[in-house]
Protein backbone atom coordinates (compact mmCIF):
# COMPACT_ATOMS: atom_id res chain seq x y z
CA UNK A 1 0.00 0.00 0.00
CA UNK A 2 1.98 2.90 -1.03
CA UNK A 3 -0.34 5.45 -2.45
CA UNK A 4 -1.09 8.39 -0.54
CA UNK A 5 -3.90 9.05 1.78
CA UNK A 6 -4.40 12.84 1.71
CA UNK A 7 -5.99 14.95 -1.37
CA UNK A 8 -2.66 17.15 -1.50
CA UNK A 9 0.20 17.52 -4.58
CA UNK A 10 3.47 15.41 -3.13
CA UNK A 11 6.21 16.79 -6.38
CA UNK A 12 8.12 14.56 -8.02
CA UNK A 13 11.74 15.74 -7.73
CA UNK A 14 12.45 18.47 -10.42
CA UNK A 15 15.04 19.73 -12.37
CA UNK A 16 13.90 23.46 -13.17
CA UNK A 17 14.15 24.98 -10.25
CA UNK A 18 18.30 24.81 -10.89
CA UNK A 19 18.01 25.37 -14.14
CA UNK A 20 16.10 28.61 -13.64
CA UNK A 21 18.38 29.85 -10.94
CA UNK A 22 21.15 29.13 -13.31
CA UNK A 23 19.83 30.66 -16.21
CA UNK A 24 19.10 34.12 -13.80
CA UNK A 25 23.04 33.67 -13.38
CA UNK A 26 23.64 33.62 -17.04
CA UNK A 27 20.88 36.21 -17.68
CA UNK A 28 22.83 39.22 -15.18
CA UNK A 29 26.33 37.72 -16.21
CA UNK A 30 25.35 37.78 -19.49
CA UNK A 31 24.38 41.56 -19.34
CA UNK A 32 27.73 42.34 -18.10
CA UNK A 33 29.53 40.80 -20.66
CA UNK A 34 27.24 42.64 -23.22
CA UNK A 35 27.95 45.75 -21.89
CA UNK A 36 31.20 45.78 -20.67
CA UNK A 37 32.83 43.48 -22.99
CA UNK A 38 30.68 43.27 -26.29
CA UNK A 39 30.25 39.65 -26.02
CA UNK A 40 26.75 38.10 -26.59
CA UNK A 41 27.27 34.56 -26.17
CA UNK A 42 26.87 34.12 -22.43
CA UNK A 43 23.40 36.44 -22.62
CA UNK A 44 22.39 34.23 -25.46
CA UNK A 45 22.61 30.63 -23.36
CA UNK A 46 20.83 32.89 -20.43
CA UNK A 47 17.62 33.25 -22.48
CA UNK A 48 17.85 30.45 -24.24
CA UNK A 49 18.27 28.36 -20.93
CA UNK A 50 15.63 30.81 -19.62
CA UNK A 51 12.55 30.04 -22.14
CA UNK A 52 13.96 26.28 -21.77
CA UNK A 53 13.22 25.96 -18.28
CA UNK A 54 9.96 27.83 -18.55
CA UNK A 55 8.56 25.49 -20.89
CA UNK A 56 9.64 22.34 -19.57
CA UNK A 57 8.33 23.81 -15.87
CA UNK A 58 5.34 24.91 -17.32
CA UNK A 59 4.68 21.74 -19.30
CA UNK A 60 5.14 19.34 -16.36
CA UNK A 61 2.35 21.34 -14.67
CA UNK A 62 0.04 20.92 -17.33
CA UNK A 63 1.34 17.28 -16.95
CA UNK A 64 0.68 17.16 -13.28
CA UNK A 65 -3.37 18.63 -13.27
CA UNK A 66 -4.43 17.64 -16.48
CA UNK A 67 -3.00 14.15 -17.37
CA UNK A 68 -1.89 12.78 -13.75
CA UNK A 69 -5.25 14.63 -11.68
CA UNK A 70 -3.06 15.73 -9.13
CA UNK A 71 -4.97 19.66 -8.91
CA UNK A 72 -7.32 18.08 -6.29
CA UNK A 73 -9.96 21.05 -4.89
CA UNK A 74 -7.28 21.71 -2.32
CA UNK A 75 -4.18 21.98 -4.17
CA UNK A 76 -6.40 24.27 -6.75
CA UNK A 77 -6.70 26.71 -3.61
CA UNK A 78 -3.27 26.42 -3.52
CA UNK A 79 -2.58 27.63 -7.10
CA UNK A 80 -5.46 30.21 -6.42
CA UNK A 81 -3.24 31.90 -3.72
CA UNK A 82 -0.33 31.80 -5.72
CA UNK A 83 -1.56 33.64 -8.57
CA UNK A 84 -3.45 36.13 -6.09
CA UNK A 85 -0.33 36.30 -4.36
CA UNK A 86 1.74 37.11 -7.76
CA UNK A 87 -0.17 39.95 -8.91
CA UNK A 88 -0.29 41.64 -5.55
CA UNK A 89 3.28 41.57 -6.06
CA UNK A 90 3.30 42.49 -9.60
CA UNK A 91 0.88 45.88 -8.30
CA UNK A 92 3.46 47.33 -5.92
CA UNK A 93 6.18 46.91 -8.98
CA UNK A 94 3.70 49.01 -10.78
CA UNK A 95 3.00 51.32 -7.55
CA UNK A 96 6.83 52.30 -7.77
CA UNK A 97 7.22 53.98 -11.33
CA UNK A 98 3.40 55.69 -10.17
CA UNK A 99 5.31 56.65 -7.18
CA UNK A 100 8.07 58.07 -9.03
CA UNK A 101 6.07 59.90 -11.88
CA UNK A 102 3.45 61.83 -9.13
CA UNK A 103 6.64 62.66 -7.31
CA UNK A 104 8.42 64.28 -9.82
CA UNK A 105 5.35 65.56 -11.50
CA UNK A 106 3.20 67.19 -8.67
CA UNK A 107 6.32 68.94 -7.56
CA UNK A 108 7.91 70.04 -10.68
CA UNK A 109 11.70 70.96 -10.49
CA UNK A 110 13.47 74.43 -11.83
CA UNK A 111 15.30 72.78 -14.05
CA UNK A 112 12.08 71.89 -16.19
CA UNK A 113 10.87 74.98 -15.79
CA UNK A 114 8.09 74.44 -12.68
CA UNK A 115 5.86 73.08 -14.69
CA UNK A 116 4.71 69.41 -16.22
CA UNK A 117 4.76 68.59 -18.63
CA UNK A 118 8.50 70.36 -18.52
CA UNK A 119 9.43 73.05 -21.01
CA UNK A 120 9.97 71.35 -24.63
CA UNK A 121 8.30 68.14 -23.56
CA UNK A 122 5.24 68.06 -26.05
CA UNK A 123 2.76 65.07 -25.05
CA UNK A 124 0.98 62.29 -26.76
CA UNK A 125 -2.84 63.60 -27.39
CA UNK A 126 -4.45 61.52 -25.08
CA UNK A 127 -7.88 61.20 -27.10
CA UNK A 128 -6.07 60.15 -30.13
CA UNK A 129 -4.21 56.18 -30.09
CA UNK A 130 -4.18 56.17 -26.37
CA UNK A 131 -7.73 56.73 -26.24
CA UNK A 132 -8.09 53.98 -28.74
CA UNK A 133 -6.33 52.08 -26.86
CA UNK A 134 -8.32 52.20 -23.66
CA UNK A 135 -11.35 51.51 -25.81
CA UNK A 136 -9.34 48.20 -26.96
CA UNK A 137 -8.29 47.09 -23.50
CA UNK A 138 -11.62 47.44 -21.75
CA UNK A 139 -12.73 45.56 -25.06
CA UNK A 140 -10.69 42.49 -24.64
CA UNK A 141 -11.92 42.28 -21.03
CA UNK A 142 -15.47 41.79 -22.32
CA UNK A 143 -14.32 39.20 -24.38
CA UNK A 144 -12.55 37.20 -22.30
CA UNK A 145 -15.22 37.18 -19.90
CA UNK A 146 -17.62 36.31 -23.03
CA UNK A 147 -14.73 33.39 -23.13
CA UNK A 148 -15.22 32.55 -19.61
CA UNK A 149 -18.81 32.40 -19.45
CA UNK A 150 -18.97 29.94 -23.35
CA UNK A 151 -16.44 27.52 -21.20
CA UNK A 152 -18.66 27.27 -17.99
CA UNK A 153 -21.22 26.75 -20.33
CA UNK A 154 -19.65 24.21 -22.37
CA UNK A 155 -19.80 26.00 -25.86
CA UNK A 156 -16.61 24.47 -27.37
CA UNK A 157 -16.80 26.83 -30.60
CA UNK A 158 -17.91 30.43 -29.11
CA UNK A 159 -15.42 29.91 -26.34
CA UNK A 160 -12.34 29.61 -28.88
CA UNK A 161 -13.80 32.51 -31.00
CA UNK A 162 -13.66 34.72 -27.63
CA UNK A 163 -10.76 34.12 -26.93
CA UNK A 164 -9.54 34.33 -30.06
CA UNK A 165 -10.83 38.25 -30.11
CA UNK A 166 -8.93 38.57 -26.59
CA UNK A 167 -6.16 37.67 -28.10
CA UNK A 168 -6.26 39.55 -31.42
CA UNK A 169 -6.82 42.92 -29.56
CA UNK A 170 -3.96 42.25 -27.32
CA UNK A 171 -2.05 42.31 -30.19
CA UNK A 172 -3.37 44.87 -32.07
CA UNK A 173 -2.50 47.07 -28.72
CA UNK A 174 1.03 46.18 -28.69
CA UNK A 175 1.13 47.05 -32.74
CA UNK A 176 -0.36 50.59 -31.52
CA UNK A 177 1.59 51.32 -28.61
CA UNK A 178 4.96 50.24 -30.66
CA UNK A 179 3.94 52.65 -33.48
CA UNK A 180 3.29 54.89 -30.92
CA UNK A 181 6.83 54.81 -29.24
CA UNK A 182 8.26 54.63 -32.66
CA UNK A 183 6.12 58.06 -33.56
CA UNK A 184 6.71 59.99 -30.09
CA UNK A 185 8.53 63.44 -30.36
CA UNK A 186 10.40 62.51 -27.16
CA UNK A 187 12.69 59.63 -26.07
CA UNK A 188 13.38 57.80 -22.45
CA UNK A 189 16.60 60.34 -22.33
CA UNK A 190 14.41 63.14 -22.56
CA UNK A 191 14.77 64.06 -18.60
CA UNK A 192 12.16 63.01 -16.19
CA UNK A 193 9.40 62.88 -18.00
CA UNK A 194 10.80 60.70 -20.57
CA UNK A 195 11.77 58.27 -17.90
CA UNK A 196 8.84 58.01 -16.20
CA UNK A 197 6.76 58.00 -19.24
CA UNK A 198 8.83 55.32 -21.48
CA UNK A 199 9.59 53.04 -17.87
CA UNK A 200 5.85 52.75 -16.43
CA UNK A 201 4.51 52.67 -20.06
CA UNK A 202 7.04 50.27 -21.38
CA UNK A 203 6.67 47.50 -18.58
CA UNK A 204 3.16 47.81 -18.92
CA UNK A 205 3.58 46.63 -22.33
CA UNK A 206 6.02 44.17 -21.44
CA UNK A 207 2.91 42.98 -19.45
CA UNK A 208 0.42 43.04 -21.70
CA UNK A 209 2.81 40.98 -24.25
CA UNK A 210 3.09 38.35 -21.58
CA UNK A 211 -0.52 38.50 -20.36
CA UNK A 212 -1.22 37.57 -24.48
CA UNK A 213 1.22 34.68 -24.65
CA UNK A 214 -0.43 33.32 -21.24
CA UNK A 215 -3.90 33.58 -23.27
CA UNK A 216 -2.45 31.81 -26.24
CA UNK A 217 -1.22 28.76 -24.44
CA UNK A 218 -4.80 29.23 -22.78
CA UNK A 219 -6.16 28.75 -26.52
CA UNK A 220 -3.75 25.69 -27.45
CA UNK A 221 -5.12 24.02 -24.49
CA UNK A 222 -8.53 24.77 -25.14
CA UNK A 223 -8.21 23.76 -28.77
CA UNK A 224 -7.03 20.21 -27.31
CA UNK A 225 -9.45 19.69 -24.53
CA UNK A 226 -7.93 20.22 -21.40
CA UNK A 227 -10.26 22.47 -19.79
CA UNK A 228 -13.68 21.29 -18.95
CA UNK A 229 -16.74 23.35 -17.87
CA UNK A 230 -15.96 22.84 -14.10
CA UNK A 231 -12.29 22.99 -14.18
CA UNK A 232 -10.22 25.72 -15.90
CA UNK A 233 -8.35 27.23 -13.50
CA UNK A 234 -5.23 27.75 -15.68
CA UNK A 235 -7.67 30.01 -17.76
CA UNK A 236 -8.82 32.02 -15.04
CA UNK A 237 -5.53 32.48 -14.36
CA UNK A 238 -4.60 34.19 -17.20
CA UNK A 239 -8.11 36.01 -17.54
CA UNK A 240 -7.38 37.74 -13.55
CA UNK A 241 -3.88 38.56 -14.98
CA UNK A 242 -5.46 40.03 -17.89
CA UNK A 243 -7.98 41.79 -15.75
CA UNK A 244 -4.61 43.69 -13.98
CA UNK A 245 -2.61 44.51 -17.18
CA UNK A 246 -6.09 46.55 -17.78
CA UNK A 247 -6.48 47.78 -14.67
CA UNK A 248 -2.64 48.94 -14.86
CA UNK A 249 -3.31 50.69 -18.00
CA UNK A 250 -6.50 52.84 -16.94
CA UNK A 251 -4.17 54.24 -13.94
CA UNK A 252 -1.34 54.88 -16.74
CA UNK A 253 -3.96 56.32 -19.07
CA UNK A 254 -5.42 58.67 -16.01
CA UNK A 255 -2.02 59.77 -14.43
CA UNK A 256 0.31 60.06 -17.33
CA UNK A 257 -1.57 60.50 -20.87
CA UNK A 258 -4.55 62.71 -19.50
CA UNK A 259 -3.36 64.41 -16.17
CA UNK A 260 0.22 64.41 -17.13
CA UNK A 261 -0.37 66.44 -20.47
CA UNK B 1 -25.66 43.83 -26.94
CA UNK B 2 -25.83 40.32 -26.88
CA UNK B 3 -27.64 39.67 -30.20
CA UNK B 4 -25.13 42.15 -31.40
CA UNK B 5 -22.27 39.46 -30.19
CA UNK B 6 -24.45 36.62 -31.35
CA UNK B 7 -25.19 38.21 -35.01
CA UNK B 8 -21.20 38.84 -35.29
CA UNK B 9 -20.52 35.43 -34.33
CA UNK B 10 -22.23 34.49 -37.36
CA UNK B 11 -19.54 35.87 -39.63
CA UNK B 12 -16.78 34.47 -37.37
CA UNK B 13 -18.12 30.56 -37.05
CA UNK B 14 -17.17 30.05 -40.57
CA UNK B 15 -13.76 30.29 -40.51
CA UNK B 16 -13.53 28.68 -37.42
CA UNK B 17 -15.61 25.27 -37.92
CA UNK B 18 -13.16 23.98 -40.15
CA UNK B 19 -10.00 24.25 -38.01
CA UNK B 20 -11.81 23.30 -34.59
CA UNK B 21 -13.41 20.39 -36.17
CA UNK B 22 -10.46 18.55 -36.93
CA UNK B 23 -8.87 18.06 -33.44
CA UNK B 24 -10.14 15.05 -31.47
CA UNK B 25 -9.62 14.77 -27.84
CA UNK B 26 -6.31 13.19 -26.89
CA UNK B 27 -6.77 13.87 -23.04
CA UNK B 28 -7.35 10.22 -22.21
CA UNK B 29 -4.39 8.93 -24.15
CA UNK B 30 -2.19 11.01 -22.53
CA UNK B 31 -3.65 10.57 -19.22
CA UNK B 32 -2.63 6.87 -20.18
CA UNK B 33 0.51 7.77 -20.78
CA UNK B 34 1.12 9.94 -17.79
CA UNK B 35 -0.27 7.45 -15.12
CA UNK B 36 1.59 4.61 -15.85
CA UNK B 37 3.25 2.80 -13.38
CA UNK B 38 6.93 3.14 -14.48
CA UNK B 39 8.28 5.08 -11.53
CA UNK B 40 9.56 8.08 -14.53
CA UNK B 41 9.46 11.39 -12.79
CA UNK B 42 7.04 13.69 -14.40
CA UNK B 43 9.74 15.69 -16.53
CA UNK B 44 10.83 12.39 -18.16
CA UNK B 45 7.74 10.41 -18.66
CA UNK B 46 6.37 11.76 -22.06
CA UNK B 47 9.44 9.71 -23.99
CA UNK B 48 12.81 10.06 -24.99
CA UNK B 49 12.24 14.14 -26.47
CA UNK B 50 11.66 14.77 -22.54
CA UNK B 51 15.28 13.28 -21.65
CA UNK B 52 16.51 15.16 -25.06
CA UNK B 53 15.37 18.39 -24.14
CA UNK B 54 16.27 17.87 -20.49
CA UNK B 55 20.14 16.96 -21.65
CA UNK B 56 20.30 19.90 -23.60
CA UNK B 57 18.68 22.64 -21.18
CA UNK B 58 20.97 20.90 -18.48
CA UNK B 59 24.11 20.85 -20.93
CA UNK B 60 23.63 24.55 -21.94
CA UNK B 61 23.33 25.68 -18.04
CA UNK B 62 26.38 23.70 -16.94
CA UNK B 63 28.38 25.15 -19.64
CA UNK B 64 27.22 28.14 -19.38
CA UNK B 65 28.12 28.39 -15.51
CA UNK B 66 31.38 27.58 -16.17
CA UNK B 67 31.67 29.68 -18.61
CA UNK B 68 30.76 32.50 -16.74
CA UNK B 69 32.91 31.29 -14.22
CA UNK B 70 35.67 31.71 -16.22
CA UNK B 71 34.72 35.05 -18.06
CA UNK B 72 34.67 36.16 -14.19
CA UNK B 73 38.38 35.18 -13.53
CA UNK B 74 39.46 36.55 -16.95
CA UNK B 75 37.45 40.35 -16.51
CA UNK B 76 39.35 40.34 -12.92
CA UNK B 77 42.70 40.99 -14.42
CA UNK B 78 43.73 43.94 -16.49
CA UNK B 79 43.97 43.29 -20.33
CA UNK B 80 46.37 45.43 -22.78
CA UNK B 81 44.47 47.02 -25.76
Amino acid sequence: MTHQTHAYHMVNPSPWPLTGAMSALLLTSGMIMWFHFHSILLLFMGLSTMLLTMYQWWRDIVREGTYQGHHTPVVQKGLRYGMILFITSEVFFFLGFFWAFYHSSLSPALELGGCWPPVGIYPLNPLEVPLLNTAILLASGVSITWAHHSLMEGSRKQMIQALTTTIALGLYFTILQATEYYEAPFTISDGIYGSTFFVATGFHGLHVIIGSLFLIVCLIRQLFYHFTSTHHFGFEAAAWYWHFVDVVWLFLYVSIYWWGS
Amino acid sequence: MRGLLISCSRTLIRPFSSSTRNLANRVAEKQKLFQENNDLPVHLKGGSQDNLLYRLTMAICLGGTSYSLFCLGWASFPHKK
